[in-house]
């Protein structure tokens, strides 16, 4: 039988799993061999054994306003695709990745600190403009003086990771409001190991699961003072027909602890309970899967029925934690998220481990016209949009389309950031009867409690279409099974001792009056990947 | 636990149950009149919708009592919200809404059986192979209370959904009785096989009485406490679930339940038969309603917009 590998195409790309003389990478060995112990019907089998257990499992997404005729109110249930052949992540990798996300986050948690209750010491240090922070639409004067314990802000943060033509992991966005995916990042694991057992035998592959037991430790952590020890965690959610309720579901369940909807709340002298069969019950800590917008009518949008009128009072009184806390939107907005390596500067005296997708702040008239010339070239985002809305990438965009996104950069330039396209590496996925790569990109979580970590593992989402750049879910992304290899003591040594760094960094930020390069000329790779919050 | 949730979990046991007994019913009903005399079907089909409350529902659709029809309205049709299809919908949706308080394997049975259902062609079979069909809702239905009993830890989450499935047992089993009654004529042995398969008692009837009369068919269907799916042995299931619901001694869903459950307990079979049989059961079925009605009150007051100090004045509830 030939190897599943063999004929397996590069196309120019970098490859997660071959590299590019067409050798495999040693982390992939083991499941390569696996592989080509299984002909394409064991695999046919395994795909439908995957398709029954997610459909009766009911690990569902839901789409909105889908072409099949079905009322756009009620949406419908998908579920999100899974390929077979996991992504690895060796050891010394992960390492460098989880330092790097660490240190992202832990300056990130100190920068939301600072703005809400800190009096703005990086500002008034001119390492970040005050009018770039206040112009920002995610920037929350509610959240001022709300005090959050552990300065926890980001309790959960989903960092979007991509490789480059280089194999260079780089942040391409930060999401600290309400980052989605934990679930199918176990769920993934769960049905891959009962599906294709074969290929874990000879990998010492970490564990996933343990996420609901970190994440309430966590949040048990944050819980205001006169809670004590055992703080009664909620986890709230907009309800049945958010598109990510089951992760919702997922995430109470594996903490063990109530799901609830804002109508379910009630706040009395600033203080919140849940109504009970019972009776009213105290509650201190809610891990919020809804928008700030919406947590509030008194404070926020009035004509939100999701929230719970009063929470935010209840929050400045100290008496209940809101994470993530409110406000973490500013941090997110593209334009700040490139000053995030000089935020790590700044507040940890180090140079930042991870680098960014090098942008350019367009109301800067030098980079303006700099992107202005070669707009055809770049991506441009609206700073505020997560989930690939109002992206514009250049070598795909029509005369009319550039002359659009060219007058709106002139009308508003606050409101946009141009960025380099990035050559996201790709993996092999399975396809009809053979392997064939595909474009991915990589989202692991980050917990902030008594300390920051990382979960080991993350999501791995796969444009699953021939040449599709897309890896949202609800555009026909799948995802992968994503290993992060537990150190091996007895190579450990060896490894250290031959080979190459096989991680280069860039810190490709670049800010006003920072880092006056040009960009690299555009060897430009036509892969862009959108992603969800 | 959550108010909601409890009425979340309360309600997918009614509705389970429900499309249970709807299956049933169709079931003894289409085969009983392969073997009838023709000119009973008309009433035989109107009595399946009584049974089962809808007849009015049914009448505004303009649809004709025919076989098809009402099999089709009361197993498919979307626009009726105690057809079996909608029934194990509702059930799986509000399952949907508290699936972190269930056991995997319940929400995968539940969740199996609605996939399946929506799958077939429900208007085909109803035609061509009913008795397989309504074997498998009846079958699929069963293999999730089956899970919820072998997997389901003992905690409120699981008395909610217990307490709505015996109520609605209960209620249907008055109300289908009530129905079926008029019709055990001495000389129509296949009635009364009929009534008791719906109930799965013609076994247990037979091995227990000789011949085919009123009394004891009241005693078994209504009275019996060793008989699952008899009136008394479900409204008893679910007082021993209330009382460990109630926080306080004097619920009212906890004394209407106790006292109906005691008159039944007491009742003499031989009292019960008679011209008065049809209103006594009526009385039954809305004192069942009632406390179905008390502990929504008493339980799942989420909705009831009232002034946060009203909350705690609980003792009796809305209903004194």
């Amino acid at each position: 039988m030939p190897g599943w590998f063999e004929g397996y195409e590069l196309e120019g790309w970098f490859d997660e799993a071959v590299t590019a003389d067409g050798g495999l990478r040693d982390h992939y060995r083991s499941v390569a061999d696996a592989l080509d112990e299984l002909d394409l019907e064991a695999l046919a089998r395994a795909e439908r054994r995957r398709d029954a257990a997610f459909r009766t499992q009911g690990i569902t997404f839901t789409v909105y306003g889908d072409d099949d005729g079905t009322p756009a109110a009620g949406g419908i249930e998908r579920t999100f695709p899974m390929d077979l052949i996991p992504r690895v992540i060796p050891a010394d990798e992960w390492s460098f990745l989880e330092s790097g996300l660490v240190q992202r986050v832990t300056a990130l948690n100190r920068f939301l600190d600072d703005l809400y209750v800190g009096g703005m010491q990086i500002v008034k240090d001119g390492v970040v403009p005050r009018w770039l922070l206040i112009s920002s639409d995610g920037f929350t004067p509610e959240a001022f003086g709300v005090p959050v314990p552990l300065g926890a802000r980001c309790l959960v943060a989903g960092i979007d990771v991509v490789r480059d033509e280089h194999g260079s992991y780089r942040v391409l966005e930060d999401n600290l409001r309400c980052p989605s995916g934990i679930s199918y990042v176990v769920e993934n694991r769960a049905a891959l190991t009962r599906v294709l057992p074969q290929l874990f035998a000879s990998e010492r592959v970490q564990p996933v699961d343990q996420y609901g037991s970190m994440l309430l430790h966590a949040l048990q952590r944050v819980g205001p003072p006169a809670a004590g020890d055992s703080p009664t965690v909620v986890v709230l959610t907009p309800g049945i027909h958010n598109s990510a309720y089951f992760e919702h579901v997922f995430l109470a369940s594996q903490m063990g602890v109530e799901l609830v909807e804002g109508r379910d709340l009630v706040v009395e002298d600033h203080v919140v309970h849940m109504r009970t069969t019972q009776g009213l019950r105290r509650v201190d800590v809610i891990y919020r899967r809804i928008d700030d917008d919406y947590l509030d009518p008194v404070v926020f949008r009035p004509d939100s029925a999701l929230g719970v009128p009063g929470l935010m009072a209840a929050a400045r009184a100290g008496n209940v934690t809101i994470a993530n806390a409110v406000g973490n939107g500013v941090a997110d907005d593209k334009a700040v998220y490139a000053y995030v390596p000089e935020m790590i500067r700044y507040y940890l005296g180090e140079e930042p481990i991870l680098g960014n997708v090098p942008t350019y702040l367009l109301w800067d008239p030098e980079q303006r016209e700099l992107v202005l010339d070669r707009l055809d070239q770049l991506v441009v985002k609206p700073v505020a949009e997560a989930g690939g809305y109002g992206l514009v990438i250049g070598p795909h965009a029509t005369d009319a389309e550039l002359a659009e996104v060219r007058q709106q950069i002139q009308d508003d330039p606050r409101n946009y950031i141009a960025q380099e396209l990035v050559a996201l590496s790709r993996h092999p996925c399975l396809v009809e009867d053979h392997l064939e790569g595909r474009h991915v990109d990589f989202r692991p979580f980050v917990l902030s409690g008594q300390q920051v970590e990382v979960v080991p593992g993350g999501l791995t989402r796969v444009a699953l279409r021939r040449g599709s750049l897309v890896v949202n879910s609800s555009q026909g992304g799948g995802s992968k099974d994503t290993w992060v290899l537990a150190p091996d003591p007895a190579v450990e040594q060896d490894l250290d001792a031959e080979s190459e760094p096989t991680v280069v960094v860039t810190s490709g930020v670049r800010t006003p009056g920072l880092d006056a390069d040009g960009p690299d000329p555009a060897e430009v790779a036509d892969a862009v990947l959108g992603s969800t919050s | 636990m959550l108010a909601r949730t409890a009425e979340y979990l309360f309600w997918t046991g009614r509705y389970l149950e429900r499309a249970e007994d709807t299956a049933r019913l169709l079931d003894v009903t289409y085969h009983r009149l392969l073997e009838a005399v023709p000119g009973h079907e008309h009433e035989a089909w109107l009595d399946v919708l009584r049974s089962v409350g809808l007849d009015d529902e049914y009448e505004r659709t303009g649809r004709p009592v025919t076989p098809d029809a009402v099999s089709a309205f009361l197993v498919v049709d979307p626009t009726n919200q105690g057809s079996i299809r909608q029934c194990v919908t509702q059930a799986r949706t509000n399952a949907r809404g508290v699936r972190e308080l269930l056991a995997v394997e319940l929400w995968e049975a539940l969740n199996s059986l609605h996939l399946d259902l929506q799958a077939r062609d429900l208007v085909r079979d109803v035609r061509l192979q009913p008795h397989e069909l309504y074997g498998f809702i009846r079958q699929g239905v069963q293999s999730v209370i089956g899970v919820a009993d072998g997997t389901w830890v003992r905690d409120d989450a699981w008395r909610f959904f217990m307490l709505g499935l015996l109520l609605e047992r209960a209620e249907m089993g008055v109300r289908s009785l009530r129905i079926r009654q008029s019709h055990h004529r001495d000389d129509d042995v296949h009635e009364w096989y009929a009534t008791l398969r719906a109930a799965s008692a013609l076994g247990a009837y037979r091995r227990r009485y000789g011949t085919f009369e009123g009394e004891a068919l009241v005693e078994l269907l209504l009275l019996s406490t060793t008989l699952p799916r008899s009136v008394l042995f479900s409204l008893r299931g679910a007082e021993q679930i209330l009382v460990h619901l109630v926080a306080d001694e004097r619920s009212l869903a906890l004394r209407l339940l106790r006292r109906l459950r005691a008159e039944l307990e007491f009742a003499d079979p031989a009292e019960l038969v008679g011209p008065d049989l049809e209103a006594t059961l009526e009385v039954i079925e809305e004192q069942i309603r009632d406390v179905a009605d008390a502990v929504a009150a008493e339980s799942f007051l989420y909705r009831v917009d009232l002034d946060l100090h009203e909350l705690h004045l609980v003792p009796g509830g809305p209903g004194e």
